[in-house]
């Protein structure tokens, strides 16, 4: 059951300190839903700019309010993502409402060129409507990278590798060794078996434990439960 | 060793890393942070071990988060500030430009060549230019630089519509040399299409004012900005362009290793003509409409224009150059 690595978020890298650490990328989505709410941000900052600089016209004169708008959309429309991602977070608001964030391929901090790289080219991202080149070119990398992320070696990935829980799942089974070594796909395949089967029907986990019926021998609810004990003894830190 | 001794027995190794990371995540590092890189390398080791032992996914997860994090902290690195602007401004940058020898004659070429063209062509046969410029275009090269001004007139009547025009040249200006140079991502292509389009408008306007305007109150508006702006436009066009071969012209990497590589370059490129263009932004905003006499503004333009030129040819000069 272990398949090539192909559809996976979880990205290796190697570090110089010779340890090989997973970073998980984010995908489209995730990263829509978070521009989206960068893009509300934008138009409320503005806005509200825009009549801040109406009131005050008055005194400082039309011409020059214009002005100020001007600059500060300038800067807002190219560097409101260089400017959050320098932050101490690497993320934009929106970024961090997903619990997204911007590092380099190599797991280190964003810096700042690569910062303005991958924003600069932000624009050919959006061509030729609403990021369609940006997301033809994530579905083609393995690291959902879009072509400022590409010129600046960076990927958005998750801001907390994710530390699992061990919840206390009420399992009536005996933890049990499996017959033969399993890889760690396997493994955290099994551990996220057990993790995720309150979600499911009856039938769905029936279903699944099948599919490794040539590691439990059995099939149907005996299956199930072999299929939980391993999981057991796995999540008790494979000593049984 | 059991998994769950492994655990024990280091944890209180790792729960200090963390102790340490959070200190200096929050900016507030205590006195021990100089065990940081030991601890941290030893968390790595034990990263390694449960990979190879097999120690289960949650073990490895938590010391994988605990490795991104202070790979992260001790990664972080803290920018040269001014003394790194200014290193750039009249070093790297200038040497930058002249390392692209090459593709310094073609931008010019790619810009200076419709200009020239088109400013010369127009007197004789205005339609072309005037087809570039559009009815709007032309009805405002004639209300600014039309048969009836002189160089003498003022163009502004005060301070605020000089910030007004210096904050729409940048938004403006600036922006499209950062367009420029993203348009190179599409191999060259954009970067192409821009310098060739801005240098045809600028000739055609050239063109029509001597066809139909007064030339003397353009030139001596213009004078004083435009070199470092026209140069910036040619810069800018440099940095696509060095993106775009990238692509297309990887050479002895491979497309991405090149992007990255010319991407780096590229940003040098930019940077530079983006400053430059945001300081022809101040001349052209607070000096160029100023009503002194022709003669001061072609002297200003003049000495602009060798500053400019020397500047991108003189400055942080090579030690070894021959």
């Amino acid at each position: 059951m272990a398949s090539a690595p192909l559809a996976d978020t979880l990205q290796p890298v190697e570090l110089a300190d010779g340890v090989e650490i997973h970073l998980r990328v984010a995908g489209p989505a995730v990263r829509s839903v978070a521009w989206l709410i960068d893009l509300i941000i934008f138009g409320i900052t503005l806005f509200v700019l825009w009549l801040i600089l109406l009131f005050t016209s008055a005194g400082i004169g039309m011409q020059t309010a214009m002005g100020l708008f001007m600059l500060c959309a300038f800067v807002m429309s190219w560097f409101y993502n260089v400017i959050f991602e320098m932050g101490k977070r690497s993320a934009t608001p929106g970024q961090r409402t997903m619990g997204l964030k911007v590092a380099s391929v190599s797991g280190a901090p964003v810096r700042l060129p690569q910062s303005i790289i991958r924003n600069l080219l932000r624009v050919i991202d959006f061509m030729p409507m609403g990021y369609m080149f940006g997301l033809i070119c994530c579905l083609f990398t393995q690291r959902f990278q879009r072509l400022g992320d590409l010129v600046a070696d960076t990927v958005v990935v998750y801001a907390e590798p994710k530390e699992s829980k061990t919840k206390a799942i009420q399992v009536n089974v005996q933890p049990q060794a499996p017959s033969l070594v399993l890889t760690r796909a396997e493994q955290a395949a099994l551990l996220q078996f057990l993790e995720r089967a309150p979600q499911w029907s009856d039938a769905r986990k029936v279903e699944l434990s099948d599919v490794i019926e040539p590691l439990t021998g059995k099939t149907g609810l005996a299956g199930l439960s072999t299929t939980c004990s391993l999981g057991l003894w796995l999540q008790k830190g494979g000593n049984g | 060793m059991t998994p769950a001794h492994f655990e024990t027995e280091n944890a209180p190794r790792w729960e200090r890393l963390q102790t340490l990371l959070d200190e200096v995540e929050a900016g507030k590092p205590s006195a021990d942070v100089e065990e940081l890189p030991l601890l941290f390398r030893q968390a790595c080791h034990d990263l390694s071990v449960a990979q190879h032992r097999m120690y289960g996914p949650r073990l490895v997860e938590k010391l994988n988060a605990l490795a991104i994090t202070g790979y992260r902290v001790l990664e972080r690195r803290i920018s040269g500030g001014w003394e790194r602007l200014y290193f750039l401004v009249f070093r790297e940058f200038p040497r930058a430009v002249r390392a692209e020898r090459g593709l310094f004659w073609f931008c010019m070429a790619q810009f200076w060549l419709p200009f020239l063209f088109l400013a010369i062509w127009t007197p004789f046969d205005p339609e072309w230019a005037m087809s570039i410029l559009g009815p709007e275009g032309m009805i405002q090269m004639e209300m600014m630089y039309g048969r009836g001004t002189s160089p003498m007139d003022y163009m502004r009547e005060e301070f605020g519509s000089n910030f007004g025009m210096f904050a729409f040249y940048i938004w403006n200006n600036v922006g499209i040399d950062l367009r420029t140079f993203a348009g190179g991502l599409l191999g060259g292509v954009g970067s192409i299409i821009i310098m060739l389009f801005n240098g045809a408008h600028i000739g055609a306007a050239t063109g029509y004012i001597h066809h139909a305007c007064n030339p003397e109150t353009f030139y001596s508006f213009v004078a004083g900005h435009s070199a470092p702006e026209l140069m910036g436009v040619v810069i800018s066009g440099m940095a696509g362009m060095r993106l775009g071969l990238a692509l297309v012209k990887p050479g002895p990497y491979d497309r991405k290793t090149a992007l990255v590589l010319g991407g780096r370059r590229a940003l040098v490129l930019i940077t530079g003509a983006a400053l430059m263009t945001a300081f022809a932004a101040v001349i052209e905003g607070f000096w160029s409409a100023n009503p002194f006499p022709p003669p001061i503004k072609y002297t200003v333009g003049a000495v602009m224009w060798t500053l400019t030129l020397g500047y991108l040819f003189l400055s942080g000069k090579e030690r070894h150059a021959a």
